[in-house]
């Protein structure tokens, strides 16, 4: 049982880590959206500086939801459940992009 | 039988206000969703036989027996020498719309029936989280009365129809210096609160099927009832939050001005230049709204076909047929329900490839939907059917539904959505999916479980009474709208096609000729829809005097059916089961070469070596 | 039966029931902040004017980044200690998670005032400037605005007296009798009371009552006229509702069998109804559906604030008039309704949109500006051009470009940091050196702070406001965003931190019964903690990073 208290006293060195880790990630998304040396390919904000910034995000994220939230050993059926809600908002946002992507009028269509 | 076990079970004595009001007993909680879920029906009936006046004779002020419940001043308000505004037909309108749908079908459907039924046929003792359950019904009325109470305001109720679409639902009521005191805005918060109960609901009842199955109650040995259920919770759980999300935006667009929906420059005949910041998209709201919308006709009729599947396997003396592909056909119609939303937004721009597949999409999904329905016909295949008042019931809702779906299909087909949307033909499809269909199946479940929840019997004379002039008025109520539609008649015309109307016969105004042609089915229609209701009446005598009157029960089980439901006391008390029960088998073992009797209950110790115990899915 | 596996798991599934519900509540969540993600990237991606991006002071948002995360790891060792039993040190960090739950918000309330207190216009020709309104009529001459220096005073009077009122000198009030609403009362009575508005004619109330001409406007009044009306059109209505039936009882006995488009029977129809209401004559009541008021000295000013009404021409001296939400028009001249503003903020992206739309040339778009007409805020833009020079010239070899935001938009610090230098001054210095005489995070900590520096002040003439707002959900898409999403995170933070205060304050005695179920809510509670940190890291870098 991976929730006994033994295998939970092994944990705690783990669960400071990653909240180290945490700290660090914040601050690293900081520094790349100020420094200037860290500006990639363009000045101010531009793709690189958005794709890091989610790509940091979600590595955090993936890190509470795993250990934080014990994802990494949970039942089937959890997977399933939280599976299901990442599932159906990527649909809603894939199919609404896709919907607001391929509109069929020209663009000034409306006298813009 | 069963007096004396009610008396064992229940130790604690609770107080009325307790047993009856704010009570966590799943099955007092179904009977209270029931019985309001059915007074809001009645009430957005009525809002329709006033709408329908304003069509069949759109120059004629409401006759009396219609206009009693308004006040003198709400009259002199929103009547115009006692003839229907547009406004307030609107208002009427959205108001039938949101009640109906929000307000009526999903709680008796999913409230009711999944709450009083549910627990008893996994054999549970109540639902896994009996507190949030009542919150759950708490929310849902406060919802509903805040929205009905709107009527009552300053500016009437909400009157941008139950889609709510912005800009319209932007300028409307906008010109009230107490913007939260505004229909519109009561509306979106009832709906906020809708959804919470909703969401409250969900968790509970997946919960609830997943964990407090009784032993032996394996996945392939639930009634269809519960997988509908499950599937229906789910969809509940999962898109009603983008439409909180929008309901909460247009609520901070109302409240503090903000421009999530307003695009830039919007402006109105008599407000002017709108005072908002713009930059925001109505097509945004659009979409987070059939992202519910379409799971939500799902949410509709799932309960209903339940009651259905439930009740023909007992009436025909025989297992359903196709138990597994129906689960798994409920399963994938759940899943692809995600995925069709925008086939309500042809309308809107929508390029070749997104319409695409929305087509396609759209078209997958009616598979399902038929092998659901198309199992429950071929169950009726060499039955021995029971023609009793559920049967009876059951049975028409299978055409009736089949219709409704049908007639669907053209509507998934972006080039001839052009044509159709927002016409009668939509109106008619839809209700005869929901008013034929999806009511069908709730009177049948009603009168399926009456017995088990009273000890009697529904009176089968006044069942008659209801039954066929329902059955034939719902059809000339509603098929003449399929075919208005097909002529062009707009679904928001307040007055019938009046004002389109040309009779010269020398005009060239070809279209006011073809609305001179169907415009007389309206009379047809709403003299259905008056009778109709009158057919209701023997169907409310019946619901209530049979509670005194009716033929009283003989046997806990008295259809001779074989799942739990049927193994409690009559009517069943506090945590339902005297013992634990075990579900030996699936439920709808009929007609079974182990027992003598044609039904082997769930519940029943097998009796020879031979039995395996199967699941019906074998 | 009791309802099991309210603590133990169930041995199929292995979970127990809240574990369960928790997850599906999870999804559902998901769901929830989908929905409002896709929001943001929608109007976002299709937004028609310039995304105010990187807009948000960071280091309120770092700093709660850490609060946040660092109580997602005191509730993971506040389960921790209950599964070893430790019950002291479940106490202390449990108590530091809700400290941080409610530091988050403390900082976030710090955040929204800033906001909230924070003025925006967009101009007519689109220029958007930023800043802290002053009260209407203190700001008459603003030259000498920056000599008075006592600070700390002038913010108190800021916080009186309206800043952006529409103002107009009335020369006669028109009360719908229908719609008017309490907005009179709460609003304008003592207006009117000051004004002395009377009444302008005799008026014959339908019921009989006379309003005498020069009767003092009051709520009495008001509401005695409204019940009279209100009475007249219900009894008018039953009467037309009653003609009309009769009418056509007589349409249908005359022309059996006729549908009612047919022209005869609309003629007799129209016929017969303005008979039966002429049999009725003597019981329809005339109502008098609005009143019309005078001030006792032919003009008095009126002031309202901009949510209430509408003036239909805002220019000063001019004829108006001002329509409240609730049909009362306000008739007379339009009087002095501009805003006064200390500007910390200037932008000129959109109106180098509009003008690129137009195939107008940005740069003289921007100098033809309204904005630039002014002195003080010329010498800004001319500092800005300068340094935007400056920055090119520095960042040339990494082959970077000033962004439309470098170039086109002028923040506080920028403001704040030259004023005390001369353009010459700034010539001779390198970028860096310019950079190093901007104001530190730690001063600006919630965004431009008006008590410690004195910005410029401008008048803004009603005529040239496009639309304005302070920096709340209306100013734009982006602020309506920040403010729904944080919001609503706000809202899950509250309740989380009640929900782990209970078990904090009211759990012993379920840690007496059975320390697992304890252990076991508090990891129920801590998943939703954990989810709500999890928003968090997506709305950090979401919000005040992009």
């Amino acid at each position: 049982m991976a929730d006994s208290p033994e295998a939970i006293k092994r944990h705690i060195k783990l669960y400071l880590l990653i909240g180290a880790t945490l700290f660090a990630c914040t601050l690293l998304t900081v520094a790349v959206a100020k420094f200037e040396f860290l500006d990639f390919g363009s000045r101010g904000f531009g793709t690189a500086d958005m794709v890091i910034g989610l790509l940091i995000a979600l590595f955090k994220a993936t890190l509470v939801a795993l250990i934080f939230m014990h994802l990494n050993h949970e039942k089937k059926m959890i997977y399933w459940f939280f599976g299901m809600g990442i599932v159906f908002g990527f649909f809603l946002i894939a199919l609404t992009g896709l919907a607001f992507s391929d509109p069929i009028y020209f663009e000034g269509f409306f006298g813009r | 039988m069963s007096d004396n076990h009610d008396d064992h079970h229940d130790h604690h004595n609770p107080g009325f206000l307790q047993k009856y009001i704010f009570s966590t007993d799943h099955k007092t909680i179904g009977l209270q969703y029931g019985l309001t879920a059915m007074c809001f029906l009645l009430f957005g009936f009525y809002l329709m036989m006033v709408m329908r006046w304003s069509i069949a004779y759109p120059n004629e002020p409401l006759p009396q027996w219609m206009s009693w419940l308004f006040t003198e001043d709400w009259k002199a308000q929103w009547l115009n020498e006692g003839k229907l505004p547009g406004t307030t037909y609107n208002m009427l309108g959205a108001m039938h719309g949101t009640i109906m749908v929000f307000l009526g079908i999903v709680p008796l459907g999913f409230g009711a029936f999944g709450n009083y039924v549910t627990p008893l046929q996994i054999g549970a003792p109540d639902m896994a989280f009996p507190k949030l359950n009542m919150w759950s019904y708490w929310l849902y009325l406060t919802g509903g009365i805040m929205m009905c109470a709107s009527f009552f305001m300053e500016s009437g109720a909400a009157k941008s129809g139950w889609t709510n679409y912005p800009p319209l639902s932007f300028f409307n009521d906008a010109q009230y210096p107490h913007q939260f005191w505004t229909g519109q805005t009561q509306w979106l918060l009832g709906l906020v609160m809708l959804i919470s109960s909703s969401l409250l609901g969900s968790v509970n009842f997946i919960t609830t099927i997943i964990n407090l199955r009784a032993k032996g109650m394996t996945w392939m040995r639930m009634p269809f009832l519960v997988w509908a259920m499950l599937v229906t919770a789910f969809l509940l759980l999962l898109s009603f939050p983008p439409l909180e999300v929008a309901g909460i935006m247009q609520l901070v667009d109302r409240l503090f001005g903000s421009s999530f929906f307003q695009p830039s420059g919007l402006y109105h005949q008599q407000i002017g230049l709108s005072d908002a910041s713009g930059g925001g998209s109505p097509l945004l709201f659009q979409h987070l709204f059939w992202f519910l919308g379409h799971p939500e006709v799902y949410v509709l009729l799932l309960p209903a076909i339940a009651c259905v599947a439930e009740i023909i396997p007992v009436n025909t003396r025989r297992p359903i047929w196709g138990y597994k592909s129906m689960v798994y056909g409920v399963l994938v119609l759940g899943f692809l329900s995600f995925i069709v939303w925008a086939h309500h937004m042809y309308m809107t721009g929508m390029g070749p490839a997104v319409s695409t597949f929305f087509q396609t999409t759209t078209t997958l999904i009616s598979i399902p939907s038929v092998i659901l329905l198309t199992c429950l016909l071929i169950s009726l295949w060499g039955g021995s059917i029971r023609f009793t008042s559920p049967m009876l019931w059951a049975c028409a809702f299978l055409p009736m539904f089949g219709i409704g779906g049908l007639t669907g299909l053209p509507l998934a087909f972006n080039l001839v959505d052009l044509h159709l949307h927002d016409t009668y033909y939509v109106i008619g499809h839809f209700h005869y999916v929901v008013a034929p269909g999806i009511l069908f199946g709730i009177f049948a479940g009603i009168h399926h479980w009456y017995p088990k929840v009273t000890g009697r019997f529904m009176s089968r004379t006044l069942n008659h009474l209801h039954f066929w002039p329902s059955l034939i008025l719902m059809n000339t109520l509603f098929f003449p709208m399929l075919i208005q539609g097909m002529a062009g008649f707009h679904r928001r015309w307040y007055n019938g096609g009046d004002a389109y109307l040309s009779t010269d016969p020398d005009s060239v105004n070809v279209f006011g000729k073809t609305v001179a042609e169907y415009l007389d089915l309206n009379i047809m229609m709403s003299w259905s829809a008056w009778l109709l209701c009158a057919a209701q009446i023997p169907f409310i005598i019946n619901l209530f005097g049979s509670i005194k009157w009716g033929k009283k029960v003989e046997s806990d089980n008295p259809w001779n059916a074989c799942s739990l439901e049927w193994a409690t006391p009559t009517p069943p008390g506090h945590g339902n089961f005297i013992e634990e029960p075990i579900a030996y088998r699936g439920s709808y073992e009929f007609a079974r070469p182990e027992v003598e009797e044609d039904f082997y209950p769930q519940w029943k110790k097998p009796v020879g070596k031979s039995d395996t115990g199967s699941s019906q899915a074998d | 039966m009791e309802i099991p596996y309210i603590v133990e798991p169930r041995k199929d599934t292995g979970l127990n029931n809240s574990k369960i519900a928790i997850w599906l509540f999870l999804a559902s969540e998901v769901m929830l902040f989908g929905g409002l993600f896709s929001g943001y990237v929608f109007l976002r991606v299709y937004a028609d004017y310039p995304w105010p991006e990187r807009t948000l002071p960071v280091l309120p948002g770092l700093i709660n980044t850490f609060v946040l995360i660092g109580s997602s790891v005191t509730v993971v060792f506040a389960w921790v200690s209950l599964k070893l039993r430790q019950w002291r040190k479940f106490q202390i960090y449990m108590t530091i998670t809700i400290v941080c739950a409610a530091l988050f918000m403390v900082l976030k309330g710090i955040e929204y005032k800033a906001k909230f207190a924070h003025q925006a216009i967009r101009l007519d020709d689109y220029t958007v400037i930023e800043g802290h309104a002053h009260p209407q009529g203190a700001h008459a001459d603003h030259t000498d605005h920056g000599d008075h220096g006592d600070h700390d005073g002038h913010a108190a009077h800021g916080a009186h007296g309206p800043k952006k009122n529409l103002n107009i000198s009335a020369e006669s009030v028109q009360i719908n009798l229908r719609r008017v609403d309490d907005i009179y009362y709460e609003v304008l009575g003592a207006q009117y009371d000051d004004g002395g508005f009377v009444l302008a004619d005799e008026v014959k109330l339908s019921g009989g009552a006379v309003l005498a001409k020069g009767a003092k406007i009051s709520k009495a009044l008001i509401e005695q006229a409204k019940d009279d009306f209100l009475d007249a059109v219900a009894n008018n209505s039953e009467l037309d509702i009653a003609a009309n039936r009769e009418a056509w009882v007589d349409v249908r006995a005359a022309l059996p069998g006729k549908r009612y488009w047919e022209k005869d029977v609309k003629e007799l129809l129209v016929k017969q109804i303005s008979l039966r209401k002429a049999e009725r004559k003597d019981q329809y009541r005339l109502p008098v559906p609005s009143l019309t008021f005078v001030p006792a000295s032919g003009q008095a000013q009126i002031s309202v604030d901009p949510y209430w009404g509408k003036l239909s021409n805002p220019k000063q001296g001019e004829k108006a008039n001002l329509k409240l939400k609730d049909q009362t028009v306000i008739f007379g001249i339009a009087a002095d309704s501009s805003i006064g503003l200390d500007v910390d903020g200037i932008d000129f992206r959109h109106t180098v949109m509009k003008a690129e739309e137009k195939g107008i040339d940005p740069t003289v778009a921007i100098n033809n500006s309204w904005l630039l007409q002014h002195e003080n805020m010329k010498a800004i833009w001319e500092k800005h051009k300068l340094i935007t020079a400056k920055l090119e010239e520095r960042i040339k070899d990494k082959g970077h470009k000033p962004t439309e935001n470098d170039i086109y938009r002028i923040n506080w610090q920028e403001i704040a940091g030259l004023q005390e230098k001369t353009i010459e001054e700034l010539e001779t210095m390198s970028h860096a050196e310019i950079l190093a005489l901007y104001p530190g995070d730690i001063e600006g900590f919630a965004g431009p702070n008006h008590s410690k520096i004195e910005f410029p002040s401008i008048t803004v003439p009603r005529e040239q406001v496009r639309f304005e707002s302070v920096f709340s959900p209306r100013w734009n898409t982006y602020y309506a965003t920040y403010f729904t999403i944080t919001g609503l995170h706000g809202l899950h933070v509250i309740a989380g931190a009640l929900v782990l205060a209970y078990y904090l304050f009211f759990g012993r005695k379920m840690y007496n019964e059975n320390p697992e179920w304890l252990a076991n809510r508090v990891e129920i509670g801590g998943l939703f903690w954990h989810f709500v940190d999890l928003v968090w890291i997506f709305l950090f870098p979401i919000l005040y990073l992009m």
